[in-house]
Formats: C-alpha cells, sequence, structure tokens
C-alpha cells in the first residue's frame, strides 16, 4: 500500500517548535532562578557599593593606595542609578576595569550563556533530542527556535537586572537625574543593548551546539568568547545612545543570528546527536 | 510492494572501527519487524541511522520510497531508543504535554490523556518522571513514540523493564497499530515475546545481516518435531535413522524426529523394536532456539 504524508509546512512546523521552546522556558525553574539572580544582583551591587563607599582602597599586601600627592584612594560607588546601565560614549568608566565599569548592566551577557547552555544541554542530557530529531529532520528550525527563545530569555535578564538596577537606586538613594542625557537615550541604550543579545545568544547557541550535554564545554566556550567581545558592548551601547545604535546592534544581531545559525544547522546535520 | 524501510549496503564506522558492514534490510508497510541480534551487533547503530539521529559512513537508507532524512516523513515517525527521552524534572503529564505541543497536535489534552489510557499510566501522569521506576519510564516512553499516530515505529529493547501486564499491553498496542497499517520497528532480546507478534525478522550479526525471514517461512523452516527420551538413546537414536528420514538429539537429550509422523506411529514402531519410551512430546522449534543455532558455525539453520 501508497502511504501519503502531509506536505511539510515550514511556518506550521516552525511555529510548534517555537511554542514547545517557549513552554520547556516557563516550565523550567532555572529560567526563574537566573532572572531572580538579574533582579537581585543589581541590588546587591549597589547596596554594597554605597556601604563602601568612602573607603580607602588597599592592595593586595592591604596598604593603603596612595595617589600623587600622598593622600589615600578612597572607593568610589556610584554615583547616579543610571551608571548600571553603562556610561556615555565621551567619558571612559565603561572601558575601565574598575568597578563602576564592571558591575554593571553589561555582566548579564555572561549570565546569558548560562541561561542558553543549560537550555540546550538539558535537551541532549535528557535524551529528548531522540525524539525531536526523529520528529524534525530539518535543523534550521532547531537552530531558529532555540535563538529565538534563548534571544527572549535573555533579554528577560536584561530587563530584570534594568528593573533591580531602578529598585536598588531607590533603596541606596543614588540619584536618578538625567545629566546629558535624556530618556531617550535611556530606552535607544537598553533596545541597543537588546541587540547585542542577539549576538551573544546566537554565539551561545553555537557553543551548545557544538557542546551538546557538556554543559561545562558550552559554559567555558560561551565566557571565553564572551569575555573577548566583553569591550565592544560599552561601544555599541553607551548611555547615550541613539537610533543609530539601536539599527547598528539589531543588524550585527540579525547578521550573526543568520551567519552563525548556518554554522550550527551544518554542524548539526554532519555530528552524531546522540 | 513499498518498503516502510529499504536499506542497502549500509556501512557505518566510528574511526577505523567497522561496526555495520553492506547491511540489506527490508521491513514491509503495515509489519512488525523484530531485529534480532546479540549486543554489539549493531542493531541499535542501526535504528539510530533510520532515525537521522547518527550519519551513514556509506550506502542508504530509503523510507516509504523516499530519502530517509525526508522531512514529510519524519514528522510521521517516531521512535524509543535506549531510553526513554524525557525531562527528568517535569512531571510524566508535562513531558507529554511538551510533545503533544512539539508534534502540533490540535487536542492535545486529549491525546495524552488516550496515551497515558492506553499504557495505563493515567495515576502516575502528576509524577516527577525522575521519581517513576524503571518499567514505569519505560511505558510513558512508549506514550511519547505513541503520540500523534505515527506511521513508523523504531523501538530499541521497548520491552526491558517491563512487567508481564505491561509486555502484554505492549503486545496489543503494537498488533493494533499493525492491523492500522502501521509499521514498527522493534529489537529485543526477549525473543519468546516477540515471536508472539512478529510478522517478519531480522537476523544481525556483526553488523551483517544474516537472515531475513518473514513469521510464515519461520514456521515452515522452524518445524514441528516428536521428542522423545528412552532408556538407551544411542540406539534409540539408530532404530530411528532406519525408518525415518530427520533424526537428531538436542542438547536437552531429547530424540527428535522431524519426519511427518504421528506418536502414535512411533511409539507403535519402537514399541515393535522393544524399546521402552519413558517421555514423548510434540513440540516446535522456537524463535530463540532457531536463533541460537543461525549464530552457531555450522548450525542447521
Amino acid at each position: 500500500m501508497d502511504k501519503k504524508f502531509e506536505k511539510y509546512e515550514l511556518k506550521k512546523s516552525l511555529s510548534s517548535m517555537i511554542s514547545f521552546d517557549f513552554k520547556r522556558l516557563v516550565v523550567s525553574k532555572f529560567f526563574y532562578i537566573i532572572i531572580a539572580c538579574c533582579l537581585v544582583a543589581p541590588i546587591l551591587i549597589l547596596v554594597m557599593t554605597k556601604m563602601m563607599e568612602g573607603s580607602p582602597m588597599t592592595d593586595q599586601n592591604g596598604n593603603p593606595i596612595l595617589d600623587q600627592f600622598g593622600n589615600p584612594v578612597l572607593m568610589e560607588g556610584f554615583k547616579s542609578v543610571w551608571q548600571m546601565l553603562g556610561s556615555t560614549s565621551t567619558s571612559n568608566s565603561g572601558m575601565t576595569m574598575d568597578l563602576v565599569g564592571m558591575c554593571n548592566i553589561n555582566m548579564v551577557f555572561f549570565a546569558i550563556s548560562v541561561l542558553v547552555g543549560i537550555f540546550i544541554a538539558s535537551e541532549f542530557r535528557s535524551g529528548y533530542v531522540k525524539n525531536l530529531f526523529t520528529l524534525r529532520s530539518s535543523k534550521k528550525e532547531y537552530v531558529i527556535s532555540k535563538t529565538l527563545v534563548c534571544f527572549v530569555g535573555g533579554a528577560g535578564m536584561i530587563i530584570s537586572f534594568f528593573v533591580g538596577s531602578l529598585i536598588g537606586g531607590a533603596i541606596t538613594s543614588l540619584s536618578f537625574e538625567l545629566v546629558d542625557i535624556s530618556l531617550v537615550n535611556v530606552i535607544m541604550c537598553l533596545l541597543s543593548k537588546l541587540g547585542i543579545v542577539l549576538v551573544f545568544t546566537s554565539i551561545f547557541v553555537l557553543a551548545s551546539v557544538i557542546s551538546k550535554e557538556r554543559l561545562w564545554m558550552s559554559l567555558v566556550a560561551g565566557l571565553g568568547i564572551g569575555m573577548l567581545l566583553f569591550m565592544m558592548i560599552p561601544i555599541i551601547s553607551p548611555l547615550d545612545a541613539t537610533m543609530k545604535n539601536v539599527v547598528l546592534s539589531f543588524v550585527g544581531g540579525i547578521l550573526f543570528a543568520i551567519g552563525l545559525g548556518v554554522i550550527s544547522n551544518l554542524i548539526l546535520k554532519k555530528v552524531r546527536l546522540i | 510492494m513499498m518498503n516502510a524501510i529499504e536499506i542497502r549496503n549500509l556501512c557505518k564506522n566510528f574511526g577505523d572501527k567497522q561496526v555495520i558492514s553492506s547491511l540489506n534490510m527490508n521491513v514491509p508497510v503495515g509489519s512488525i519487524y523484530g531485529f534480532i541480534g546479540e549486543n554489539g551487533s549493531g542493531k541499535s547503530t542501526t535504528e539510530k541511522m533510520i532515525c537521522g539521529l547518527i550519519p551513514l559512513t556509506s550506502g542508504t537508507i530509503k523510507l516509504f520510497g523516499k530519502d530517509y532524512l525526508d522531512i514529510d516523513i519524519h514528522s510521521k515517525m517516531s521512535c524509543l531508543i535506549e531510553s526513554p527521552g524525557c525531562f527528568p524534572s517535569l512531571s510524566v503529564w508535562n513531558n507529554l504535554m511538551l510533545h503533544a505541543t512539539n508534534l502540533n497536535l490540535v487536542n492535545k489534552e486529549d491525546e495524552v490523556r488516550e496515551v497515558l489510557k492506553l499504557v495505563r499510566m493515567e495515576g502516575a501522569a502528576g509524577n516527577k518522571y525522575k521519581n517513576c521506576s524503571l518499567g514505569m519510564k519505560q511505558r510513558i516512553g512508549i506514550a511519547l513514540a505513541l503520540l500523534g499516530n505515527p506511521e513508523l515505529l523504531v523501538l530499541d529493547e521497548p520491552i526491558n523493564g517491563l512487567d508481564v501486564d505491561g509486555m502484554r499491553i505492549m503486545r496489543e498496542i503494537l498488533v493494533d497499530l499493525a492491523s492500522k497499517g502501521k509499521t514498527i520497528l522493534i529489537s529485543s532480546h526477549i525473543l519468546g515475546e516477540l515471536e508472539k507478534i512478529a510478522t517478519h525478522y531480522g537476523i544481525i550479526r556483526h553488523g551483517k545481516m544474516i537472515k531475513e525471514i518473514t513469521a510464515e517461512e519461520f514456521e515452515k523452516e522452524c518445524r514441528t518435531f516428536i521428542g522423545l527420551k528412552t532408556k538407551d538413546l544411542n540406539l534409540t537414536k539408530e532404530i530411528l535413522k532406519n525408518k525415518y528420514d530427520r533424526v537428531d538429539q538436542d542438547e536437552e537429550e531429547y530424540i527428535r524426529i522431524y519426519d511427518n509422523v504421528t506418536p502414535e506411529e512411533v511409539v507403535q514402531y519402537l514399541y515393535q523394536k522393544n524399546i521402552i519410551i519413558n517421555e514423548i512430546k510434540v513440540d516446535r522449534v522456537g524463535l530463540e532456539e532457531y536463533y541460537i543455532d543461525l549464530m552457531k558455525e555450522g548450525g542447521k539453520y
């Protein structure tokens, strides 16, 4: 007897894959844990830096660090809540390795590697990939869905960190005054960070696809690549970002997503899936 | 008649080691194909390649006449290979609902309830998958494979861990599916169970298919015999060989007569020769014995 099979429709198949991944994301405990960490982290950072503000800085031997005039260098905390988003393109603090430059929203990009790594590795570890790839011989749906869903998860983390920064700023009575920037700049800055999330998500998806069930490998690869690209984040998404930055970051994000997505797709076609 | 699975000259190497060597296989549509072989013979590897989970080294696999990676066909395939693939920290219900979402089923809840009822796991729907026993996990794996009404099921050792009731349920499900025209490729070491349902057999050894046989051919080849025991087996065997063509002795020391005779005729003949029979029975060669004989060098099959 001749069997007739329903014709494959990319739209239908892709939408079911995306629904599946979104559903998996929302029923996963670790997603809520990581969102909560992103919410709480800026609060803790702001509270602790506020407490340590004004105390003298010491070197590794415990000796006070002195300036050129022989005066002890005092620890500087955050002056404005918007510093948690970054610094303006004209200032240098976003590029330096001091507390203000490092402990801001840009840290979240490292945490996104954890989200992506766990999300993909758990599918391989559980063995569900057997059912998934038996059902779907087309790997591109897998890559598109994972990139999209992890992007949404990563965007949630960024927003969560931003909300936590506002809460932390209120708790520590930080200034909410917009100096040299406007609310539009802040929104553009956030949006351009979301564009960069797409860049990093596609990198982490590729790393996870290569690593499969080896979560440690995807985390190491993701964090390593994150470290290399970290310095580009404040350049592309400064605090005084404009629409140009948003377009640049999203175009870059889309290009990365497509390019690295193609590579991920090729890898999945060639290698053992289990 | 189209084959659901058609494999020609399939080879698979892992590094320098060739695990599948020029394998040929034909699984007709609507059949229950029992895939038998010893541990490490290449059954699971073959099944994984059929499902597209590992790439082939060379050869071809066709599913329903099309390339084995055809998207349309894969959407109506399911598998249970090694362990069931479920998320440990999610409940049984959530695992099945997730898969139903992936399958884009319209009435997800109804379909999930139906498969849970089929495998008698309705009561455990709320349990976390990781807290389920081996047998329960296996039933959940079967339920997962049944979701979406697949045309082709690839099952690797699905009976492992199942209790008697579970095996019976599995048999009923598979026979019912085959009667509806679905095709099932099933590998198992529990040959007694396989014998009850399979319509075709494929026996693999060291990565090569050594025999493909239908259930009817198997019935003809594995004949009914009369088994008997006497005080002097050697003398009895010599006497019987004078009259009958196919006389043998098995490992349990029964003399076997494969000729088309009745036990009464044999008893009468031996009585005339003053041979007293201690035990006599009518039996047939089972799949297990057939398989063991096939694996032996110089076996009669």
